[in-house]
Order: C-alpha cells, then sequence, then structure tokens
C-alpha cells in the first residue's frame, strides 16, 4: 500500500513528463479505438456494398458454370428449385438471372460486355439495379428495354431511347442471335467493372434471345432474413442446396479474393494498434528509465535504509500501472467523443474503391464494448511489460554507485 | 565491550590494471564497541565514505570481511542484506536524502512500514522521534518547507525510529553552516549517550571532529591514526 501511495505520488514531481507521458498512451488508445471503428465502419460497407450491390448474400448455380460463364451450363428445374427457396424460412427474397456474354453495338461504337436478364421486381430485392438508375427509368417488363453502365453509355455514345444491338450465342446450339433494345436507363453503381462492362434487361427478353425456356435459368441470387456475415456465413438452405450438379455458395465463397481482403483488414486494427504500442512502449520505458536517472540518488537511499529490490521495482510498476489507468481514462473518453461523432456523422471519403469494392458512402464507424475494454487493458498490460526493463533496472541499482551519481 | 562492528582486511579497488587501479580501502582492519561515537577523518579522496558504504553493505567489497554484530554481510545479498539494512543499520547522507513527496512523519515512518510495524506503535514512535529531535508541529511538512538542518534531523530521526544496533552518517553536516552542523552533532551524541547505539560518521571538519569519542584518521584508502579521547 506504503509502495502505491509512493508511485502515485511520484507521478506528480515531474508533471510536465507525466502529462506527456499519458497524452502518449491516451492518444495511442484514442487513436485505436477510433481507428478499430472505422475499419469495422468500412468493413460493414464493403460487405454491404459487396452483397448488396449486385452478388446477394448467396448464388445457386449449375457446377462449373461460375468458371467461363458457359451459357450451357444452366439450372433446368427453376420451378422445383424456386419451390424450395420460397418455402425456406430464413431467405427473406431471390430473384433469378439469365446471364451471357455478348458484343453491346451502338450506331457508333461496339463494346463487349455481359448482359443481366432479370425479373424486374424480384431483383429489387436483392440489388441495387433500381436504385442505381441515374438517367431513363428502371425496367418496367416491357420487351425492349436496356440499363447500361454509365461508362458503356459513354463508349457507345448513345443516351435514352438510342438502338442497341446484342449479339450472343445462343444456348445449346451456340447459333449467333442478335436482338436490337432500346437504351430505357442508365445506370451508376460506382464501381468501374459494373459501369463499363454490365448490361441489364428483362429475364423474358434475355431468355428468348439465348432460346432458353421460362424453366431455365442461370443463377439465383439469394437474400437471407438474417444476413450472411463475415462473420457467420453458413447456411442449412446451402448446404441442402449443394450436389452434385447445383453448387449454391455464400458470398464468401463467392468472392474468396475478397475474403481475404476483409480479413486483412479486421487483423488491420490489430498491426495498427500493435505498431502504435510499439512506440508507446519505447516512450513509456523512455519516460521511465529518465524518471530513474532523475531520482537515482533517492534510489540509492531508500534502497540504503533497506527497501529490498523487489519492493523497487514494484515501485516503478506501479508508477506504470498508474500512468496507464489514467492514460486509459483519457483515451476511453476521447475515444468514445470521436466514436460518438464519427458513428452519427459518418466520415465522407468520397468516391473510392477497394479492392475492387465500391466505398461510394460515408463510413460510419461503429463502436463495440471491446474496443472500451479489453483495448485498455491490452494498453495497461503493455505498459507495465514495457516497465519491466527499467523497474528490474532500478532494483539492481547498487546504492554506493547511485549515492555518488548525483554528489 | 564487544565489538559491534569488525572488518578484516577490507579493500575496495576501483579499476583493473596496476596503473589505473584507485585504492580506495586498502587494507582496513578495524573494531568498534557497542556505544561508541566514532568519527572517521581524513582530506577529501582519503576513503572515508567509501568505508562507511563498506560497512554499511552499499558497496561491494575486493576482499577482506565487514562483522556487524557477529554477521558477515559480505556473504549477504539481495533482498537478505537489504533486510539486514533495514533492522540493524541506520543511514544518514550529506542532505537531500529525504523522500520528497513524503511529509517528515511519512519519511520516519517509511522504514517502520518495511518492518511491519503497526499503525499505532508507528504513530508513537514518529511523535516520540519529533520530539527527540524537535521537530514537534512540523511532522506534516514536506522536505521543501524544511531548512536543511531540519532535513537533517528528520534523517536522524528516520535513522534511529528503528533502533538499529549503528547509524552510518555520511558528512552528515557537510551541507549546513557550522553552528547547524555543530548543533546537529550534539543532537547525535546526545542521542547516542541515551540510546547506546554505536555511531559512526565521517567528517572532515575539526569542529565537529571534537565531538567524537574516537577519531579514526584515513589517508589514502589506509588508516593513518586512531585515537581514542
Amino acid at each position: 500500500m506504503q509502495t502505491a501511495s509512493l508511485a502515485f505520488r511520484n507521478l506528480f514531481r515531474n508533471t510536465r513528463r507525466t502529462v506527456l507521458t499519458v497524452m502518449l498512451i491516451g492518444f495511442s488508445l484514442t487513436a485505436l479505438i477510433v481507428f478499430d471503428g472505422i475499419m469495422r465502419g468500412m468493413i460493414t460497407l464493403m460487405v454491404e456494398n459487396i452483397t448488396g450491390t449486385l452478388t446477394g448474400e448467396a448464388q445457386i448455380h449449375r457446377v462449373d458454370y461460375r468458371e467461363n460463364l458457359d451459357v450451357d451450363l444452366y439450372l433446368d428445374n427453376a420451378a422445383q428449385i424456386e419451390s424450395q427457396l420460397q418455402q425456406d424460412a430464413s431467405l427473406q427474397a431471390f430473384a433469378p438471372r439469365v446471364i451471357s456474354g455478348a458484343m453491346i453495338s451502338s450506331s457508333y461504337n461496339v463494346s463487349a460486355g455481359l448482359v443481366y436478364g432479370v425479373d424486374a421486381q424480384l431483383e429489387k430485392s436483392i440489388s441495387k439495379i433500381s436504385e442505381a438508375v441515374v438517367e431513363g427509368a428502371y425496367l418496367s417488363g416491357e420487351e425492349s428495354e436496356l440499363l447500361i453502365g454509365i461508362s458503356m453509355a459513354e463508349l457507345l455514345e448513345v443516351g435514352l431511347g438510342d438502338r442497341i444491338v446484342l449479339t450472343l450465342s445462343e444456348v445449346d446450339n451456340g447459333e449467333l442471335a442478335q436482338a436490337l433494345f432500346r437504351v430505357s436507363g442508365i445506370v451508376e453503381f460506382g464501381l468501374r467493372e459494373l459501369d463499363e462492362n454490365f448490361a441489364f434487361t428483362n429475364i423474358a427478353a434475355a431468355r428468348r434471345t439465348l432460346g432458353m425456356t421460362d424453366q431455365q435459368t442461370h443463377e439465383y441470387a439469394l437474400r437471407f432474413v438474417t444476413p450472411l456475415s463475415l462473420t457467420d456465413s453458413s447456411s442449412d438452405l446451402l448446404n441442402e442446396l449443394n450436389n452434385g450438379e447445383i453448387e449454391a455458395l455464400n458470398w464468401l465463397e463467392l468472392n474468396p479474393e475478397i475474403s481475404l481482403i476483409l480479413e486483412i483488414s479486421r487483423y488491420s486494427s490489430l498491426m495498427i494498434g500493435a505498431v502504435l504500442f510499439l512506440l508507446a512502449s519505447l516512450g513509456v520505458i523512455n519516460s521511465m528509465f529518465m524518471s530513474i536517472y532523475e531520482r537515482i540518488y533517492e534510489f540509492g537511499v531508500i534502497k540504503a535504509i533497506g527497501t529490498r529490490p523487489g519492493d523497487i521495482s514494484k515501485l516503478i510498476l506501479f508508477e506504470a500501472l498508474f500512468i496507464a489507468l489514467i492514460s486509459c481514462g483519457m483515451g476511453i473518453l476521447l475515444g468514445a467523443a470521436i466514436g460518438a461523432y464519427t458513428s452519427t456523422s459518418g466520415i465522407a471519403f468520397g468516391e473510392m474503391e477497394f479492392s475492387g469494392i465500391s466505398l461510394n458512402n460515408a463510413i460510419f464507424s461503429e463502436f463495440h464494448i471491446i474496443q472500451f475494454t479489453q483495448f485498455p487493458i491490452y494498453v495497461v498490460l503493455l505498459t507495465v511489460i514495457a516497465a519491466i526493463y527499467p523497474a528490474r533496472f532500478a532494483a539492481k541499482i547498487i546504492p554506493s554507485d547511485a549515492l555518488h551519481k548525483s554528489l | 565491550m564487544s565489538a559491534v562492528i569488525s572488518t578484516t582486511d577490507l579493500c575496495r579497488f576501483f579499476g583493473d590494471g596496476d596503473e589505473t587501479q584507485v585504492k580506495a580501502v586498502d587494507n582496513v582492519s578495524i573494531e568498534i564497541e557497542r556505544g561508541e561515537f566514532t568519527a572517521i577523518v581524513g582530506p577529501s579522496g582519503s576513503g572515508k565514505t567509501t568505508l562507511l558504504h563498506l560497512i554499511g553493505g552499499l558497496d561491494n567489497l575486493t576482499s577482506g570481511s565487514v562483522n556487524l554484530s557477529g554477521t558477515n554481510i559480505a556473504e549477504m545479498t539481495g533482498t537478505a542484506l537489504s533486510d539486514f539494512r533495514r533492522d540493524h543499520i541506520g543511514f544518514i547522507f550529506q542532505a537531500y536524502n529525504l523522500i520528497p513527496v513524503f511529509s517528515a512523519e511519512e519519511n520516519i515512518e517509511y522504514i517502520m512500514l518495511l518492518q511491519g510495524v503497526g499503525a499505532a506503535e508507528r504513530k508513537r514512535r514518529v511523535a516520540e522521534m519529533l520530539a527527540q529531535v524537535g521537530l514537534e508541529g512540523l511532522g506534516e511538512r514536506r522536505p521543501n518547507k524544511l531548512s536543511g538542518g531540519q532535513q537533517q534531523r528528520v534523517a536522524i530521526a528516520r535513522a534511529m525510529v528503528s533502533h538499529p544496533d549503528i547509524i552510518l552518517a555520511d558528512e552528515p553536516t557537510a551541507n549546513l553552516d557550522s553552528k547547524t552542523g555543530i548543533a546537529l552533532l550534539d543532537l547525535m551524541k546526545e542521542l547516542n549517550e541515551q540510546h547506546n547505539m554505536t555511531f559512526v560518521f565521517s567528517t572532515h571538519d575539526d569542529k565537529i571532529m571534537s565531538r567524537a569519542s574516537r577519531l579514526i584518521h584515513m589517508l589514502d584508502g589506509k588508516i593513518d591514526r586512531d585515537e581514542r579521547k
């Protein structure tokens, strides 16, 4: 108790140094809390953008379809699959899609791209196609409607109402087929790949052009009642659907490279934290050594009069502990204040693409109890661990050396 | 009378080579009886402080032995040596030797806390010591609110409060004016006579030397003369 009391009082002997050390550790904790909050917000936004833009939370295809988007590898039992999907309570919505690579031609230019035939109504619950319309109107079910990406529209030099010819291969026989469409809307997702290469039409028109029946579909996109998150992406429905012919994959399995990026993002807080606290720990060590050298005569005296080496170590460790606790108080308060602001007002980074994932909305920081409990515990532990070296040094001081040094 | 301090062929050398080696204490053998009021005197660099540090177990000796109350402290290290110093030796240093964040009372009390003395007993002994060194009413003051002489009185109280066998004082009056220094020595002498504690202090002040009952003169690390009054 006496050691703790002495340690606490010692903090105020050189207030400036104590304040600077507290600020160093406290700001590091604040930075870590805020950074982690932003990273969590960014991951949530990335996941929302991945699953919300076009992919959905899961997809169903014929096995091997995804390798080359081979139009011949379609699901030919749409009614049976849809019946199963409709009966599953875990599913919020699903939408069938017919997909084909196509030559997309205007009067002025030609572009290669992917044409999606979608169910206009069902698709609204799955993707952001309807929200991405910046000119014209979303699909209404009319025969010749076509939505194209804004960059593709610029390349093809077309606007609303202009004619577009799609040239593609029919399923099964591989015969070239052509169909005339008119631009009914221009979409902008804010994601280069989608805006340059994608076109959307009604599923009936797409099936007809490809020579498919209404029981034939390339893809089902799914959305669940409880979203498949980064940490919990398992689904009984997907497990049931998977068989030798059909593969049902969640969004993480569909985008393994994104899964890796998100994993790295999740651990970035750990890496940033490690760097921050390595620097803060060096600051603590430096501060403690300055403090010890400043009081070396005093350490000589208290050791001479009978203070055990272990008690001198404890004194230094208590000082570090108190500095860490004060720093945590400051860091938590500041982190909570900044967090409260950034989680409600958001941080607008402008239009940004991160590893192919569009981040054009403001990022709202996310704060969890872990940031205000575990992080401070790490800070306290690291600070005390950082003080072990100076504490051992102080404990080993030879009284006569210490007494000579300051005389 | 029994020897409370006994050194045999005590040596403390600094440096390795023959040319650079400094023999701070060179083959010193002394015996100091219980209750003696001994001054180690000599010019600067004669080895007074080093000898005191060796007797107090504050420095590592090169060779020889130091026996305090029959215990060879040269064989002790770490916690055992700390505990021995705490229970058997009181130290008074030149100056600025109090813990600045503690009040005078807390400085005196500190060593008893290390010894695990109960709160009531600590309070009683602190009050008693403050009265003995003439600092009643000043116990709550921190060192920076006390004069140099008052600080040394607190240091004396701290050294004596645990009832050690020996009190070692390294130039206790060096930073004080001569009047205060003499008054302090008189106080030490009085306490020495009252409690029959063994006092060993170093000095090079002639006025201070006159208060000592025994003068051990040192020169170049050796005992030049041992004079009993």
